[in-house]
């Protein structure tokens, strides 16, 4: 699901944009020392594998196809910093060339699914993946990815206040299963395959790897519950404030933070719109400054 | 295809298309954020911001019937969110959505289709990108049209073997035949990435891409950098002055 311009509320996609972009320069910086700058071209063709994985279809039930996401299965072969690599550069090409995805909005569409969803997708695969459950653990990775994915964007869409009603809520969670279980289903089949093909082309998990990806794993769950919280959360009307009404967090927040951005208005530049505007841009400036510091080459 | 068209469309010849990439970059921005932060007189706003690009699109010798369909591909996708606002009783949020994503897809796409991509994302990179990933974008970009046309030689030695869409009832054995047919391509798009990186060493790849022209801030640059970003955010105080 990707997010366009103009359906995230300007609080939603800065934070976002501020949260996503410099990750995705710190895993990039991760997958830089991996992978050395030789494989790049590595990295280009699998992406424009997912990009034509597209056009093989799927059957699923009667008269209906499904494709490829890809996350998962870029994570179980070329490792998650890697395959996140590949997606944020998808997602890039996708808003740029197909309009596929909002400029703004690419920070969100970034978290949601290049980071987020590519780590996730990576956990069961991680976690069991050279046990008995192997097979199961594929098809976790696959499905856990876009049902995390999807569920962020519609956390994110919610919080930005587009209102919808509990049947179409409830429609959209039917259709997020469903797809996720076919991506599920998708991936461990591709997967079987390839094994049968190369049996070293799935990356072995290797026990000194282990330890790095343990706190990541950690702070995955953390995420994937969060997730949840704010799906739960935000089937409350204007979910974001009233949360913020319940605990008690607007009273305080005010005195506790008197940040230059608070509450998203660059206060220097007065109240109203172009306060909003400037913190915007304050907030995009503040993210290439960081990609810059992270991207430095050592 | 979408993306022929557009790469036909960005090599062309007009005063946009000359421009410095990263002045255009800084152009679209503070266009999106505009537009993006607007909540009164958004029909106005987004009436007189049409206008807006569909000159530049003229001066820019762009089909302007063409841009315009192309620039419609958000136009699904928000009609589905549009609907269900306007069925939580919230009618003007719905417009909102379908009007900034179509204006937002519009400036993202005159921007794409007067700069070639290897100059865009060469100025991305002076914004702070890293150029590890804009070299994997790159790299995706060009790898996109043969890898995909090795998908549609499989789609179609597929369907010639009978695997067409009215066949696809829940069929067990063609759902692992496809998972095979990606498995493949997967390995041979392995193994081509093997190929390219060992003609690039052969011909001393230093691990970056050189660039043939170097990038100049000219006069025209700093006056359309002045234009481009200040003629939205007149427009929005004006309109809004207005109300």
């Amino acid at each position: 699901m990707h997010i366009p311009d103009g359906f995230l509320s300007t609080p939603v996609w800065a934070a976002l944009d501020v949260v996503g972009i410099p990750t995705a320069g710190y895993i990039v910086r991760v997958a830089q020392r991996e992978f050395e700058d030789s494989k790049v071209p590595l990295l280009g063709v699998m992406g424009a594998f997912v990009f034509a994985a597209q056009m093989i279809n799927f059957p699923v039930g009667v008269g209906t196809s499904g494709h490829l996401v890809g996350g998962a299965l870029l994570a179980c072969t070329l490792g998650p910093a890697a395959a996140s690599v590949v997606m944020t550069a998808i997602l890039a090409i996708q808003a740029l060339v197909f309009q596929d995805g909002g400029i703004l909005a690419l920070g969100a569409n970034v978290f949601n699914m290049a980071i987020v969803g590519v780590f996730a997708g990576y956990l069961p695969y991680y976690l069991w993946g050279r046990g008995r459950a192997r097979r199961a653990s594929i098809f976790a990775a696959g499905a856990l990815s876009v049902a995390v994915s999807a569920l962020l964007a519609m956390a994110e869409l919610l919080l930005s206040g587009v209102h919808m009603p509990a049947s179409i809520l409830g429609v959209s969670l039917g259709l997020f299963a469903v797809s996720a279980l076919i991506e599920g289903a998708i991936t461990m089949a591709v997967i079987g395959a390839l094994e049968a093909i190369q049996p070293n082309f799935p990356r072995p998990l290797a026990a000194a790897r282990a330890r790095n990806y343990a706190v990541g794993a950690l702070a995955l769950a953390a995420l994937v519950l969060a997730a949840g919280g704010v799906v739960a959360a935000s089937t409350a009307p204007d979910g974001i404030e009233r949360l913020a009404l319940d605990t008690g967090i607007a009273q305080h927040a005010r005195t506790w933070i008197a940040s230059p951005l608070k509450d998203y208005q660059a206060g220097f530049l007065g109240a109203g719109w172009p306060a909003q505007a400037g913190a915007g841009v304050l907030g995009i400036a503040m993210a290439g400054g960081l990609c810059v510091l992270i991207g430095r080459k050592r | 295809m979408h993306h022929v068209t557009l790469d036909q469309w960005s090599r062309g010849v007009s005063g946009l298309h000359q421009r410095d990439p990263r002045v255009k970059i800084a152009a679209v921005l503070v266009f999106l954020v505009v537009l993006a932060t607007a909540h009164r007189m958004l029909p106005w706003l987004c009436l007189a911001l049409f206008a807006v690009l569909c000159t530049v699109t003229l001066a820019a010798r762009i089909p302007l019937a063409g841009a315009l369909t192309r620039a419609g591909v958000v136009l699904p996708f928000s009609a589905v969110f549009a609907a269900v606002s306007w069925l939580a009783g919230d009618p003007q949020r719905g417009a909102a959505l379908l009007m900034k994503s179509y204006l937002s897809a519009f400036a993202v796409l005159l921007l794409v289709s007067t700069t070639p991509l290897p100059l865009l994302l060469r100025g991305f990179e002076m914004t702070g990108a890293p150029r590890f990933l804009l070299m994997v974008a790159q790299f995706l970009y060009r790898y996109l049209f043969v890898i995909s046309e090795e998908a549609q030689h499989m789609r179609k030695a597929a369907w010639s073997r009978g695997a067409t869409a009215a066949g696809l009832a829940g069929n067990a054995q063609r759902f692992r035949a496809a998972a095979g047919a990606l498995a493949v391509l997967f390995a041979r798009s392995y193994a081509r990435a093997g190929d390219i990186h060992r003609a690039m060493l052969s011909r001393s790849f230093p691990g970056y891409f050189r660039p043939l022209v170097e990038l100049h801030l000219h006069r025209e640059d700093v006056a359309f950098l002045f234009g481009g970003v200040l003629t939205p955010i007149v427009l929005r105080v004006l309109i809004e002055g207005a109300s």
